[in-house]
Formats: C-alpha cells, structure tokens, sequence
C-alpha cells in the first residue's frame, strides 16, 4: 500500500480544519497559537506532498521559509500575550475586546 | 501692435490696480495719480486721432480664444468720440473729484473705481466684438454699482447701488440673448462679420436681435421703464453722479445702437419702438423733472429725459443727430452736476433746493457755470445743446415721425420750465437755509451726512473751479462742429458711417429746419417765461417760501410717486419673487432640499450601525469571519471549477 497524494492532501485539510477551529472555539490565546501553528504546518505538509509529487524542490525551500517565519510569528505572539496579560491581567481573548467598534 | 491703443485701453486699469492695491501708502496722491492715468489716455486717444476718425479706424487683434473667434480692439470713427469724451471729461472730473473728495479718507478706493469705470467703458466702446461688448457692459455696471454705494454706511445708497446693479442686470441679459441669436445666425461675433451678413437675417430674427440689444440699452440709458435706477443713483457722490450717470455711462445705450445701425437700418419694426420708447421716456423724464426738490434729482430726470432725445434720434434713423445730442450733452451735463457739486459741497451736503436761495451772491461762480450749463441744456440760440436738440427734434421729422416730433418740441419747453425754476429757486431770493422744515413742507428725507469719515481740511478751490471753468468752453460751442448741415465738420466726421435707413421714402417736409428751430425757440421762451413768473418775478421770490410749501403740499400725488413705475415694478415684480424667495426658504428649503440632505445623513448612519456590529473587538469572530470568506471563495472554485 502506497500513500497517494490524495492521502497527504486530506490530512492536510483535516489538520488545516482542526486548526481553525481551534482559533475560532477557544478562549485561551496560548492554545490558539497553538493552533495557528497547527495550520502552518498543514499548510506544510500540502506543500511538501506536492513538492514530492511533481519532483520540483521549489516547495520543500518554501517550507523551510514558512518554518522560519512560523518561528518569528510564535515569538512576537506570545509577547503580544505577555504585554496583553500585563495590561489586562487577564488572558481570556473574549474579555480583551477594547476594539469593538 | 499698436502700443498706442493698448495703453488707452490698459492704463485705466493699471490705475486701478496700483490704487487698489497701494491705497493707503498713497493717500491724497491718489487723485493726481488717477487724473493724470485718463489724461493719458486722452493723450493716446488725441495721437490716433489722424488714423482712427474714420468709418474703419484703428483695429488690433489681441487674442485669439477659439481658433477663428478673436478678441481685438477697434477705434473707429464712433468708438474714437466716446473715447474722447470719457477720458476728457472724465478726466476734468477726476481733477473736480480731487477737490470734491479732498476730506474722505476713502480717497484711494474712490479714484480705484473711476479709473476702473474707465477701463470698463473703454472697454464697452474699444471692443471689436460684441462679447467683448458684453463685458464692458457688465464692467461698467459693476463699476457703477461700486459708486453709487461708494459711502456704504447709507442704507440708501446700499439700496440705490443695489437697485441700479440689479436694473442693469436684466438689460445684460437682453444683450446675452441677442448675442447668442447673432452667433446662431451668422456664426459669428465681430463686428465687421455681423453687418457683412445682416442682410441674410430673416426678419423676424433681426427684429429680435434688436430688441434684446434695446433691452440692454434702455437698462444702461434709463429708458422707461427701466429708468428707476438712475433718480436714485444720484445718492453717490456727485463727481459720480456727472460722470457717470450723466456724461458716459447713461449713454452707452446710444452708442450700442448707433454701433448695430447696420441692423436697425434693415428693421423699421424695431426703430420704431426705440424711438417710441425713446420719445416716452423723454417726455416722462422732463415731467419728473417739474416735480423734484433735490438738485440732483432734478438733473438726473433731466438727464433721462436728454437721453430721451438721443434714443430718439438714434431710433429714428438720425444717427448723426442722436450722437451729437450726447457728445454736447456730455460737456454741459457735467457741467451742470459739477456746479451743482460746488454748491453741495459749500452747503455742507444740503442737496434740497428749498433750503437753498439766494446763492447768487454768495457763489457767483456756481451760478454761471449753471446758468451756462442751464442755457445749453435748454437749447438756448448759438448754445451747444441748442444745434443738437434741434436736429434731433428736426430729425424725426425728416424720418416721418409727427407725433414724436410734437413731442420733443413740447419737451423742449418744459426742460426751460424745470431749468428756470432750478436757476431762480437756487439762486434767487431769500436765504432759506434757516427756514425751519414743515414751514418749507418738506417731507423727511435725511441726509445721512457722512461725517465720521472726514477730516476738517479743506481743498484749494480751484481744484473744483478750474474743470467747470474749462468745461464752459464746449458747454457753450461744442454745437458749433454742427453749424452748415452736412457740410458742417461733424456730418463729414462720420461720413457715411451709420448708413441710411429702409424707410428712406420720407415724406415731403412741412416745414423746413430754420423755421422748425423758431418754432422749438418760442416754446423754450414760453417755458422760461412760465417759470419765471412761478419763481422769478420779484413777489414770488419775497414769498417763496409760502409757495414753495404751497407747491408741496398741492404737488399731484402721480408726480411725487414718480408716475407709480416704482410701486407697479414692487407689485409686478419684486413682491412676487421676494414672496417666492420666502416660500422657498419656507418650504423648499427644508422640506425638500435640506430633507434631502438629512435623508443620505440618516442613510449613512444606519449604514453604519449595522457595520458597526461587526466591529465587536472579539479576535475570534474575526477568526470566523475570515474562514466564511475562505470558505466561500472554495465553495465558489469548486463549483466554478479553476481560475483560468
């Protein structure tokens, strides 16, 4: 048994899916980090699966990038959190909402 | 390009320009600036007097606006006589004005608006073109409107210049209409390609175009009814008042139709109601003028009535006549508005001739300069106005016109009754100056003086003396150029310039031109033998102030409403649009245009408050926002299938 594109592609969604329902349905801002990192690397996975399928390394030097980057935005997130915390003495991302219009 | 025309033209305003924009460093220097700026201009007008007294003159193309339309300048034989007398006479004027004004702070801004106005009217009468035309006409209404509410702390003379801006509005717009009517049948705005082709005009459209260009000129000319404007313009200062709505600007509506003679020619239809008109508002210019108690008031009707003439004439087909009655008017119109001055001034702005008298003695030189001034305008033998009125008054005769003959001789001899009576009740008599008011039975008309803007010194005297001095000389000859019929210097001047009109089967004359002049000569003689014995004789002069409150009280209620033209033109006109105004501030206004407005408000708002509940601050709504939308654009590509 081979493991298709298909296969790669489908767990990429459904990892992509679980991702985004994390950032919507929870409260915490440390999980939905968490989460967006989730998306990230389904985002990874398709680009190194057809990567492989059409023998082209353009996408595997695209996730190193994404990995890199990935890193940065994890870094500047929970400083975001911090500072948030320090303000508010509080993290739940729903009582956080000073920018309702 | 003639240097010499553009500086005619331009130097007006670069008068202007430097009074309006350095009034105050100039102070009193601005009146001999100004005096000598039109001087000049007389000088460049006098140096091409050689090329331009001709029927084709002296044509410069200034600029080109629409590739074939230009705008130039042309003096000709017509345009080089207005010239002249604007800048002559409004240069004596400007010198009188220096004296007249010597203790208004506002020096500099009074002579910025002569020198203007000069500009304007030369404007008016230099342009090639009749856009050009159109916009000296409305320069010199601006010009005119700036003057009259010269002293802007009067409420009446705010309502006077805005009353004479509006009146000459409406005369705009009749010449706008016969503009767009000459440019839609020959294609074209010059002079020269209009009379080329008016021949080619259907009739019905000549007759148009020339009662929108009457429209203008009986607005500029005080023409009934349009002459409203012109009593009450005399509340600008009097310098003003001789130049403008005396000498130059009152008659521009003469020149206008001696300049489009080529198109009254072919129109005996509109000749006719010009010189109709002309000779309605002669007359009811010179019954007015019976009934006034302010000197200038007395002059500006007296004016009106003169112009009359000149539209008359004009009208008619005497051109030559028409335009020598405003070329002599010119010169003893000023005359007697610059006297009238002197004796205002030394009154300290007592304008009323009741409480004048016995000026005689204490002004000798006032009187001559008005008693001359008077003789001319009468049409006196051997004095100016009297070789013009009487080839006006001939003229109309010669071009068929009995009735509008009679009626000119008749006018001839009430202008001798309301001059005289001006001379005797002026200069004769006893002092009234002390005479309490309701013993004269005058009724309230307060000079606002205007005396927070003087100072207490005093011009030298001659500085008012000398130009009415200077204008005695063609007050009293000017009329000479015209002595030998069409032999004289002035019938050669324009030759055959003015062309002859359609209805050149005149009939046979009655009478012939001398007998027709003794005829207005007894008339006039019988006029100032009746004022004479109203005001003159020695009883009427010891009693003059039971007769002058006589007068007043029995003054027939037609004459002191002026005829009613100002109460039917209240009624007709402005009650209904200002009752239109209000019902659109009343209704329009806010139920309509503002609710309109308040409408795309509460639009905008409601918009907004629905927009607003997206904005709720939760990062996790905008999470779910986001993937909807993604989840939408895949719902989309699915179905569509890939973007190509």
């Amino acid at each position: 048994m081979t493991v298709e594109l298909t296969n790669y592609v489908m767990l990429s969604a459904v990892m992509f899916f679980i991702g985004v329902v994390g950032v919507i349905v929870r409260r915490n801002p440390l999980i939905v980090l968490m989460a967006i990192e989730l998306m990230f690397n389904a985002a990874n996975l398709a680009l190194v699966a057809f990567s492989r399928a059409w023998v082209n390394n353009a996408g595997h030097i695209f996730v190193f990038l994404v990995v890199t980057v990935a890193a940065a935005e994890a870094a500047i997130g929970l400083a975001i959190v911090v500072a948030v915390f320090r303000r508010a003495k509080n993290v739940d991302l729903d009582e956080v909402a000073g920018m309702h219009g | 390009m003639n240097a010499l025309l553009l500086a005619l033209w331009l130097l007006p305003l670069a008068g202007a320009l430097i009074m309006w924009a350095l009034g105050p460093q100039l102070k009193r220097g601005a009146g001999p600036l100004g005096a000598a700026i039109v001087f000049a201009s007389l000088a460049c007008a006098a140096f091409l007097f050689p090329n331009a007294s001709n029927s084709t003159g002296v044509s410069e193309t200034l600029i080109t606006w629409i590739p074939g339309y230009t705008f130039g300048l042309r003096l000709d034989a017509l345009s080089l006589l207005w010239t002249l007398i604007i800048t002559g006479v409004g240069g004596l004027i400007h010198v009188y004005s220096i004296g007249y004004m010597w203790s208004d702070r506002a020096m500099a801004r009074f002579f910025a608006y002569l020198n203007f106005f000069v500009f304007a009217m030369l404007t008016l009468v230099l342009s090639d073109n009749v856009v050009g035309l159109l916009v000296g006409w409305g320069l010199v209404g601006l010009a005119s409107y700036f003057l009259i509410g010269f002293w802007f702390y009067k409420p009446t003379a705010v309502a006077a210049a805005r009353k004479a801006f509006v009146i000459n509005v409406v005369g705009d717009v009749g010449i706008m209409f016969a503009i767009f009517a000459l440019f839609a049948f020959t294609g074209s705005i010059s002079y020269v390609d209009i009379f080329a082709k008016a021949g080619t005009l259907p009739v019905g459209v000549l007759i148009a175009i020339c009662m929108g260009l009457f429209i203008g000129a009986a607005a500029k000319s005080a023409q009934v009814p349009l002459h409203t404007w012109l009593p009450d313009a005399m509340e600008g200062p009097t310098p003003v008042s001789a130049l403008i709505h005396a000498a130059t600007m009152v008659t521009a509506g003469v020149y206008l139709i001696a300049r489009f003679a080529p198109l009254y020619n072919l129109s005996p239809t509109a000749q006719e109601i010009v010189a109709l008109i002309g000779g309605i508002t002669m007359l009811t210019g010179a019954v007015l003028g019976v009934a006034q108690w302010d000197i200038k008031r007395i002059l500006a009707y007296s004016t009106m009535s003169q112009i009359g003439y000149m539209i008359m004439g004009v009208g008619v087909g005497a051109y030559q006549a028409g335009v020598l009655h405003f070329f002599t008017h010119a010169f003893f119109k000023a005359q007697l508005f610059l006297g009238a001055g002197i004796i205002i001034h030394a009154l300290n702005d007592e304008q009323d001739v009741r409480k004048m008298g016995g000026l005689y003695r204490r002004m000798p030189f006032a009187f001559w300069a008005m008693l001359l001034g008077t003789l001319a305008i009468i049409g006196f033998p051997f004095f100016s106005g009297s070789y013009s009125k009487d080839a006006v008054i001939y003229g109309t005769l010669e071009h068929g016109h009995g009735l509008l003959y009679l009626a000119g001789v008749l006018t001839a001899g009430i202008t001798a009754f309301y001059m005289f009576r001006m001379i005797f009740v002026v200069f004769f008599g006893p002092d009234r100056s002390e005479v309490p008011d309701d013993a004269l039975a005058i009724p309230p008309a307060p000079h606002a003086a205007h005396a927070e803007d003087h100072d207490a010194s005093h011009a030298p005297a001659w500085l008012m003396n000398v130009p009415v001095a200077i204008l005695m000389v063609p007050t009293v000859a000017a009329g000479w150029l015209s002595i030998g019929g069409n032999a004289s210097p002035w019938y050669q001047y324009f030759g055959t310039m003015f062309g002859t009109s359609e209805n050149v089967a005149a009939p046979p004359l009655p009478i012939p031109e001398l007998a027709s002049q003794f005829i207005v000569y007894a008339i006039v003689t019988v006029g100032v033998i009746i004022a004479y014995l109203r005001y003159g004789t020695p009883e009427a002069l010891r009693d003059s102030v039971a007769r002058l409150r006589a007068e007043g009280l029995r003054m027939p209620v037609a004459l002191r409403r002026a005829f009613w033209f100002d109460d039917v033109i209240a009624l007709a006109i402005v009650r209904p649009a200002q009752a239109l105004g209000s019902f659109i501030g009343r209704v329009i206004d806010p139920h309509v245009i503002d609710a309109g407005v308040r409408d795309v408000a509460w639009f905008a708002g409601a918009l907004g408050f629905f927009a607003r509940a997206l904005q709720n601050g939760l990062v996790r709504t905008y999470a779910l926002t986001l993937a909807i939308g993604a989840a939408c654009f895949i719902a989309y590509f699915a179905v569509m299938g890939a973007p190509r």
